[in-house]
């Protein structure tokens, strides 16, 4: 089997502009869109975040929440909420027997449960996956939010662990709220053909704010 | 700046800016605040507009945004509000719906012609004789509307944003800001919204010529403004109410989409106008306009005028005139006892004649009906309603302020489903019965004095704590003592007419009764027939009365006439607001720049972008299409088919799932094999086609349509519900891209990058592998819907550009094309292969498209199996067949959607058609006669022009097919 780079979903959105490119995971996303103090900038202020290279793993069925415990996988009690591994993955539970894991860039937990032995329990359904995933932060995050989505995001009302599914610019998106870096941030998810759509929606709502598009490096050290 | 007087506490203007702009091309200054109306009437103008009928002059009439006689245009805007939009420094402005200008009107002769004009004759004039409706519509037309849309209008996003609290505040009146002030002490998050530029309702102009209004506003608006829980919205209206508290606020630069978990509604009142003759002349105006004026723009309405009024507040009006300096020449009391309270006493003392039991017979215009010139008094007899001129006199002033009554500003207390009913004690409709959640307080509950007012905002407040489960106080509201708020029926009938009741549409006293006896004697009919309160402020000043009118015409009580029903939105708001930032969110396939970058130009299929052509130098779009599709049959082509609807089915169960969601068989599928799959809905019609694939015992993959994906999901899913199969059901529509290589050379192109044998026996037709090509994972299946012998590959999105630009390479030797989905439709028109919800409708059966072999009838079970049993027994209205034109067809040509016609009887129409240069010949699918379907038969398909072609039933395919290998 060969390894190619993958273009991230919002490779469209992106056309016209040469970004600081790389290919963590395998997947080409930009690394930074500008200096690093303008980087810092929109992303304290209304920062748009292109980290679908991610690596995720997707699962369902009956059997699952068994099968990822089995796997050492420390599981949100609830659906609708999600849990943060010691290695810094997400385990999020979609449905009482749906799950999304992401990794963190270095992490190895998707690789391990790709292919791990899902024949020893019967109900288990691989999920195959290509979404967009963002990360939306600053201190202006909710005026973009409150923009697109109808729900109460803000934090006394989106529980500390909280996961919803809902419209995001009439989009299905899954959101959450959590800390990353001491940092508050939204983490959004969507369908990856509906990627450049979000991108070019998002930005456009946050350069109205006064902040703009954020590249990977301003998340994660590699 | 004449009219201006001295500062007023609360003043709404900043008279440190002074902005400059014109009117009808005269230079004007204001005071930053001011609105246009204020700044001009400040400034001695009092001709604003024309009204909308008879081109009658106008002038201010409520200054609380229902001035709809006040349009303006700046030239880029139009239909702009004077009495609310606030002067902008170097605004040029012009009233609309005037020619010549709104002094020397070209149109203003239609007023001396309104008797030969009455409501209602355009519906009965200009229909006969029928040829020359046209000449007459296209006249009354360009009569009709106030300002000229500007197509040219700039493109300004306005926001449409959600938030959320625990409780909004309608309405910044004392009721409002005191319910906002007790639920945020005790600890709720309120929104508080009012459509003013300034909080305070009635406080910021109802003064009574005393300070204690004044005083209190402050003292509140002190509280409300530092109070962390309270988040105030001014310059906003609450447009509408929605199911579960969802009101969206419209403000200038947006919506704002407020979803409380209770809503109070203090909404207040708005006053109306007794009617009496010419009582629109510029110079008559509301009382509570004069106290706006003064109160918060500082601009004396009027420097000698009258008051006429029906209840206590024009008693306050006098007084708040009597302030700024106006000469009140006498107050006319419509009441045989007048008002009895201390404001009586007040005005009295201050040395104004009141004159009891008199109506303003008429207003006396001044040259040219620009201004008042005086008033005739007469005695009014309250209980009969009839005015005694004989008796009356003349009073000359300048103006004339009128106070008669109220209507409960409740519109979006209808809407919320509130129950009204008359109170008589006030006059007035108010709430009876509550929907849940929903709070109202303040005058439009039927409460007017200021006390009462703040008693029961804290009384509103209380009861949403309470509804919320919070702990709340008992709070009382003292009873309402003293003379009724409104008058029963504050109208005064002339001979002459001109009394208006709505001013928006000129409709006045006579034309009521002639709609009442032309039998539109119900409100809603009456409305329609008059056009009462259809204009641009919808009855606000109007519709009350009208109500009052007809209760009087018909003998009956006014809670037996109702009320008209109210509608979202509550004032006319913008197109540009409602549609907001505009969202149309567009899927792409991984290949969507590739295609862009070769000229494709792009079709939207559902939510999806695809390519229809690609664009070619000197080509039209027809020479493209057949060029696509020629080198699709004479070599090899490539689509992009990433669009289509793509599920797994997993699970020890998948097979029975589709044995029963399907026509077809699928337990006895091999793995490795594809099956066509017909989707029916439970009455027998076809919804859906598509492809099953076996990848194990246990798992399928199946492609729908890309229209339909997201329904037959649904489907699949509500099925799964009901039966509670063990299945997993995957939706990876998104997660996998897929290419379509065709044509007599996919196979070499294919196997350029793949190392699995693509030889007929290794892989037939209608198998599937799942394999490597250009070294990633992919499902390829062998596949005859545009030619014999075309490969899907369906392979991960993040993978899908990687093996399109190796079968690009691949293929370069053999000419590869990209074609769009317009060659795509032709080749399988080629192919003979219906295309469901193209060639099919919602009545489609598979019986009518030749589709039986899909069926498996001798199953036990699948959805729609029970009605084509009955639908088999029934003999079938029409077939859909393939069909040819003549050789070098050069007539008119058929579209799709042109019907068969046999003997002037209408036996199908054509689904399909295109001209073909593969065969050269125009094919083409139709639904005939059940009787013509056989090779050979002849039928007639009528085209536009209504000439008809023959058409000859042929058998598809339509080109040679390939042969294997």
């Amino acid at each position: 089997m060969q390894m190619i780079s993958q273009p991230t979903p919002i490779a469209y959105a992106l056309k016209g502009i040469s970004p600081k490119m790389g290919s963590p995971n395998g997947m080409d996303v930009v690394m930074s869109f500008s200096d690093e103090v303008t980087e810092r900038k929109n992303r304290q202020l209304l920062g748009v975040c292109d980290v679908s290279c991610l690596s995720r793993f997707a699962i369902k069925g009956p059997g699952t929440a068994q099968w990822l415990e089995a796997n050492k996988i420390s599981i949100p009690a609830i659906a609708n909420s999600w849990k943060l591994q010691k290695s810094g993955a997400l385990v999020l539970r979609l449905g009482n027997s749906e799950f999304l894991i992401e990794d963190q860039p270095e992490g190895k937990l998707c690789a391990a449960l790709n292919v791990a032995d899902r024949k020893t329990l019967t109900g288990l359904y691989k999920v195959e996956r290509s979404d967009v995933a963002l990360i939306l932060s600053g201190n202006q995050v909710l005026s973009l939010l409150s923009e697109l989505c109808t729900l109460d995001l803000r934090e006394k009302a989106l529980g500390e662990n909280a996961l919803v599914m809902t419209q995001v610019a009439g989009i299905s998106a899954t959101i959450i709220r959590q800390s990353l870096n001491n940092e508050p941030v939204y983490r959004l998810w969507c369908d990856g053909t509906y990627g450049a759509f979000m991108w070019d929606t998002m930005l456009e709502i946050a350069v109205e704010h006064g902040g703009g598009a954020v590249g990977f490096s301003s998340h994660y050290k590699l | 700046m004449s009219n201006r007087i001295g500062k007023k506490p609360g003043e709404w203007i900043n008279r440190e800016a002074t902005l400059r702009f014109s009117y009808e091309g005269k230079d004007f200054t204001a005071y930053e605040g001011d609105t246009i109306s204020s700044a001009l009437w400040a400034a001695g103008e009092k001709v604003l507009g024309r009204s909308f009928k008879y081109h009658r002059p106008r002038g201010v009439l409520s200054s609380a945004n229902h001035d709809v006689n006040v349009m303006l245009t700046d030239g880029i805007d139009t239909n702009m509000r004077g009495d609310v939009i606030a002067v902008r420094d170097g605004m040029k402005l012009e009233a609309v719906n005037t020619i010549g200008g709104v002094k020397a009107d070209r149109n203003r002769f239609i007023d001396s012609i309104s008797p030969l004009l009455p409501v209602g004759f355009y519906y009965k004039a200009f229909h006969t004789p029928r040829r020359f409706f046209p000449f007459w519509e296209n006249i009354i037309r360009k009569a009709a509307g106030l300002g000229i849309v500007n197509f040219n209008f700039p493109r300004v996003v306005k926001r449409k944003s959600n938030t959320h609290c625990d409780v909004l505040v309608i309405g910044t009146g004392p009721a409002g800001l005191m319910a906002a002030l007790v639920a945020a002490d005790a600890g709720l998050e309120v929104t508080l919204a009012d459509e003013n530029q300034h909080a305070g309702g009635s406080l910021t102009y109802d003064r009574a010529g005393a300070s204690e209004a004044a005083s209190k506003l402050s003292e509140l608006m002190g509280r409300v403004k530092t109070h962390q829980n309270i988040s105030l919205h001014t310059a906003s209206y609450a447009a509408g109410y929605y199911t579960d508290h969802l009101i969206p606020i419209v403000g200038e630069n947006g919506i704002t989409k407020v979803r409380a978990k209770a809503v109070i509604v203090a909404t207040g009142v708005f006053e109306q106008p007794p009617v009496f003759r010419y009582n629109d002349l510029p110079g008559v105006m509301l009382g509570s306009s004069a106290q706006r004026l003064i109160h918060r723009y500082a601009v004396k309405p009027f420097h000698s005028g009258i008051v006429v009024t029906a209840n206590n507040h024009g008693y306050r009006v006098a007084l708040d005139l009597l302030q700024a300096g106006v000469k009140v020449s006498a107050l006319i009391d419509m009441r045989a006892l007048g008002e009895a309270s201390v404001l009586a006493e007040d005005v009295l003392g201050k040395g104004v004649v009141v004159h009891k039991g008199c109506c303003v017979y008429e207003a006396l215009p001044s040259k040219g009906q620009m201004g008042v010139a005086g008033a005739v008094i007469c005695t009014y007899d309250e209980v009969a309603n009839q005015a005694n001129p004989s008796n009356s006199f003349t009073l000359e002033c300048d103006g004339i302020a009128m106070s008669a009554g109220w209507a409960p500003a409740a519109a979006l207390l209808y809407q919320a489903g509130t129950q009204m009913r008359y109170d008589g004690t006030t006059q007035q409709f108010v709430p009876a019965k509550l929907p849940s959640g929903v709070f109202a307080a303040g005058k439009v509950n039927g409460v007017f004095s200021l006390e009462q007012r703040l008693q029961d905002g804290a009384r509103a407040a209380n009861e949403v704590l309470r509804y919320l489960g919070k702990n709340a106080l008992e709070v009382s509201v003292d009873r309402y003592v003293g003379s009724s708020p409104s008058h029963a029926y504050p109208i005064v009938p002339h001979p002459k007419a001109k009394n208006f009741v709505d001013f928006d549409e000129d409709i006045q006293l006579k034309d009521f009764v002639n709609a009442a006896q032309e039998g539109f004697d119900n409100i809603e009919l009456m409305k329609r027939f008059t056009t009462v309160g259809m204009g641009p402020s919808q009855g606000k000043h109007s519709n009350m009365n009208a109500i009052r009118i007809l209760a009087k015409i018909r003998g009956l009580p006014v809670e037996k006439i109702g009320t008209t029903t109210a509608r979202p939105f509550f004032h006319p708001t913008p197109i540009g607001h409602l549609a907001g930032r505009g969202f149309h969110p567009h899927r792409l396939t991984p290949m969507h720049a590739w295609h862009e970058a070769a000229g494709a130009e792009f079709t939207e299929v559902g939510a999806w972008l695809r390519a229809a052509y690609y664009h070619k130098p000197n080509l039209s779009k027809q020479e493209v299409i057949q060029e696509e599709a020629l080198a699709v049959r004479q070599s090899v082509g490539i689509i992009d088919g990433g669009s289509l609807g793509k599920f797994e089915v997993q699970g020890a169960d998948a097979a029975e799932f589709l044995e029963r969601f399907y026509a077809g068989k699928f337990a006895s599928q091999a793995v490795g094999e594809t099956r066509y799959a017909l989707m029916l809905d439970e009455s027998g019609v076809v919804v859906d086609d598509g492809v099953v694939s076996r990848l194990a015992e246990d798992v399928f993959y199946i492609t729908v349509s890309t229209s339909n994906a997201a329904a037959v999901y649904r489907e699949m899913q509500r099925w799964l519900q009901i039966w509670k199969l063990q299945i997993g059901l995957i939706n990876v529509t998104g997660a996998y891209g897929l290419i379509n290589v065709t044509g007599p050379n996919a196979r070499v192109v294919v196997g350029k990058v793949t190392k699995l044998s693509l030889a007929d026996s290794d892989l037939p037709c209608g198998g599937i592998r799942e394999t490597e090509i250009a070294g990633v994972a992919v499902r390829l299946v062998r596949v005859g819907f545009v030619s014999n012998l075309a490969y899907e590959i369906h392979v991960p999105a993040g993978n899908a550009l990687h093996v399109w630009n190796a079968l690009m390479t691949a293929g370069e030797s053999h000419g590869i094309r990209p074609f769009g989905t317009d060659a795509q439709r032709l080749l399988r028109l080629e192919m003979g292969n219906h295309l469901v919800g193209h060639d099919t409708d919602g009545l489609t059966n598979p019986y009518e498209i030749g589709a039986e072999w899909a069926l498996g009838m001798d199953k036990p079970f699948f959805v729609g199996q029970r009605s084509l049993k009955i639908i088999a027994k029934r003999p079938a209205k029409k077939r859909l067949v393939h069909f040819m034109l003549e050789a070098g067809f050069s007539g008119e040509m058929p579209f799709e959607c042109n019907l068969v016609m046999k003997q002037d009887e209408i036996k199908g129409r054509v689904t399909s058609i295109s001209f073909s240069r593969s065969v050269n010949r125009v094919i083409g699918f139709a639904y005939v006669d059940p009787a013509d379907v056989n090779p050979g038969a002849k039928f007639h398909i009528r085209t536009d022009s209504g000439s008809m072609v023959e058409a000859t039933v042929v058998k598809a395919p339509f080109v040679q097919l390939e042969r294997g290998e």
